[in-house]
């Protein structure tokens, strides 16, 4: 059977236009994505029923008793942690904040070890964006700043940049100025049409050099900022300047690189600095394919969008103090539940080395690392594969992501909607 | 008055305090006070050995004594207006949010965001304060407005960020981004910094010690010896990325 116009879960494009060829409960071929959704349709290998770990190894059991178990290890906790989300659908991430405000919990998500610093950012001095069909159809330059989007969004360039036609862009490739800024030369830097490479930790140090040179303050300016020539820096100042319409993506090298927050927030500076003179917008390249969607579920229920503490009854956000990581780190949490990612394979070891020593329950499609981590696995449906349900691309456009194989697994959310009675007496969120 | 609490033995010791309950006003009425231990509420009594000592007609006249393990207890001193708070040892986060009045003593080290949009008073920490010392909270516009903090040893990053008032003086290094985002108030580094100042509106910045990374948009616009210590220093106008109506001043590195 074919099914056509589906939506890749994978990352934060959300391509829907893919083309499935399913056999059974199989996808056997995946038409108009990249290799990571072929890979995510393709590789969909799962646990068939939820694991326990024993003295010896692991013992499989029903859906019933490792929901139990899980129900009483965060009835018994004194600061339990509920992490992940971003590759789930937001009706499970939904019911996840009403776990957290239940059991007085700490809830957070991926955006913790990627863009939560580009939120803090944004909420210090604003978000100037815009949708991707707004750069598609309208950007004559494009700036894609610490990110490698060939690689990482195989198909951002090709949908909505460097090889996209848009409306008042007939001609991408030659109407479309592509810069890349990044530390070393990459597959995007190679097709750009002016690739400018900072010093590692000297991103700060140019935005505030472009900042300045916009303003008409390049007197101030040295001949060299962070391993840049100021002629580079005044080049990519006047291309932009003179752009009819400039849009920024920016990645983990910017989030993530020393300065972290402070960075994308000079990156918003020169934004609206730029937009003195023409329009220009950014936008950050969200990883996970329903990270944006867990930061939207997230504020509209606690009001904060990620690293939300209901110990006191009340939502407390304070990225720093009560982020995953941190919390990990300084050995806080008793009792972890980690849903739809794999902290276990990205966080700090003194982070992870602190989920094997707690009571660690995982409830995600895949086994993964965390799993070694965990005390109970529960294998659950993939949003997006054999699960329907509402993710947010990474320009804050709702799309709902359509179930194309049966698997018989159950939904995450039904599964955290069984935890959730078993704590509440059976009430229901 | 003195009110001394000793920490007890906890079975999670990991597991944070919130005990913003702790102030030398809410000691006039006595010590049944509330704190929070993770999810749980407790009363102080559970968590700590009390000791009273005298009597006090009014706050001013109250000193709390916090001894034993207190590195996990967060928010000692928030809105605290009076009297006198004295911390045997390391102290947790947000000690003195708030702080409008009184005095603050660490004998040891204090954790992330001491003095935390504090409104005047005196915070004396006599060992090293973690990151965001003398700073605001997440998109506050405005961080300390006044009073004095004073780091006897090192800080960690954004030391006085968002610093619109008071003073804050560190005799030892900061880490990255001191002074970040200053729109006021009186910045003073004996040791080394990291990219002080960055996009600063206002206030002066005085560094004694060496600079790393001093950013591109500062612009030199003299040479001066400053009235204190009789140290020579350059002075820095910045930061020129926004309207740059800061004062940074830097000891020479060599003679003037």
């Amino acid at each position: 059977m074919i099914v056509n116009d589906v939506v890749c879960p994978f990352c934060g494009c959300l391509c829907d236009d893919l083309e499935l060829e399913v056999k059974g409960d199989r996808v056997v071929r995946v038409q108009n994505g990249c290799s990571l959704a072929e890979a995510t349709f393709m590789n969909d290998t799962r646990l068939p029923a939820p694991i326990r770990r024993t003295t010896t190894g692991w013992k499989e059991i029903p859906y019933d008793e490792a929901i139990k178990e899980t129900a009483d290890i965060l009835k018994d906790a004194d600061r339990p942690l509920l992490y992940g989300w971003s590759s789930t659908h937001g009706e499970a991430q939904s019911v996840g904040v009403h776990i957290a405000e239940l059991m007085g919990a700490v809830i957070d998500n991926t955006s913790t070890v990627c863009h939560g610093p580009s939120i803090l950012a944004i909420q210090e001095v604003g978000h100037p964006g815009c949708t991707l069909g707004q750069v598609k159809n309208r950007a004559d330059v494009v700036i894609y700043w610490g990110c490698n989007p060939v690689e990482a969004h195989p198909r951002h360039m090709s949908r909505y940049t460097t090889y996209a036609t848009g409306f008042f862009v007939p001609d991408a490739q030659r109407d479309r100025t592509v810069i890349v800024v990044d530390t070393r030369r990459n597959n995007s830097s190679d097709i750009a049409d002016e690739f400018v490479q900072i010093e590692p930790g000297g991103d700060y140090a140019v935005l505030s050099a472009l900042r300045a040179i916009v303003r008409g303050k390049d007197s101030v300016i040295p001949k060299k900022v962070a391993g840049i020539e100021k002629e580079q820096l005044i080049r990519v100042a006047e291309i932009c300047t003179k752009a009819k319409f400039g849009a920024i993506f920016f990645g983990l090298g910017l989030t993530m690189s020393r300065g972290k927050y402070k960075n994308v927030r000079n990156a918003i500076e020169l934004t609206d600095e730029l937009n003195r003179h023409t329009k220009f917008v950014i936008s950050p390249m969200r990883g996970h394919g329903n990270v944006y969607g867990s930061n939207e579920v997230f504020t509209w229920m606690t009001g904060y969008p990620f690293a939300v503490d209901f110990a006191r009854g009340i939502a407390f956000y304070n990225p720093g103090e009560t982020t995953a990581v941190d919390i990990l780190r300084r050995g806080e949490c008793d009792a972890a539940l980690i849903v739809a990612s794999d902290p276990g394979a990205n966080f700090p070891r003194i982070a992870a080395a602190h989920l094997a020593k707690i009571p660690t329950v995982v409830i995600d499609p895949h086994v993964n690392a965390t799993t070694s981590l965990s005390r109970i696995h529960i294998p659950c449906t993939a949003a997006g594969i054999d699960a329907a349900g509402t993710a947010y691309r990474m320009d804050g456009v709702p799309i709902r992501l359509k179930k194309v194989i049966e698997r018989g697994y159950p939904d995450d959310a039904e599964i955290l909607k069984k935890i959730y009675d078993r704590l509440n007496g059976s009430k229901g969120p | 008055m003195k009110v001394i609490l000793e920490s007890k033995v906890r079975k999670k010791p990991t597991i944070p305090i919130e005990a913003e309950a702790i102030i030398p006003r809410n000691f006039l009425k006595g010590t049944d006070l509330v704190v929070y231990e993770g999810n749980k509420e407790r009363t102080l009594s559970e968590l700590f050995w009390i000791f009273v000592e005298g009597t006090a007609v009014s706050p001013e006249n109250i000193e709390v004594v916090l001894k034993g393990d207190t590195s996990r207890i967060k928010r000692v001193g928030e809105y605290m207006d009076t009297g006198s708070i004295l911390i045997s040892g390391d102290i947790g986060m947000h000690c003195g949010n708030f702080m409008s009045g009184g005095t603050i003593e660490i004998l040891g080290n204090a954790d992330a965001w001491l003095g935390r949009e504090m409104r005047g008073g005196t915070i004396l920490c006599r060992g090293n304060a973690g990151h965001y010392c003398a700073t605001g909270y997440r998109g506050e516009k405005k961080g300390m407005l006044g009073g004095k903090v004073e780091v006897f040893g090192n800080t960690g990053d954004f030391c006085a960020e968002y610093l619109a008032g008071g003073e804050v003086h560190v005799h030892g290094s900061t880490g990255d981004f001191p002074g970040i985002e200053m729109r006021g108030g009186q910045l003073t580094i004996e040791g080394d910094a990291t990219r002080p100042c960055a996009n600063m509106k206002g206030g002066t910045c005085v560094i004694l010690g060496k600079v790393h990374e001093m950013l591109p948009t500062f612009e030199r616009i003299d040479r001066i010896v400053l009235p204190e210590t009789k140290i020579t220093a350059d002075v820095y106008k910045g930061d020129v990325a926004n309207r740059g109506k800061g004062s940074l001043m830097v000891k020479c590195p060599g003679p003037a």
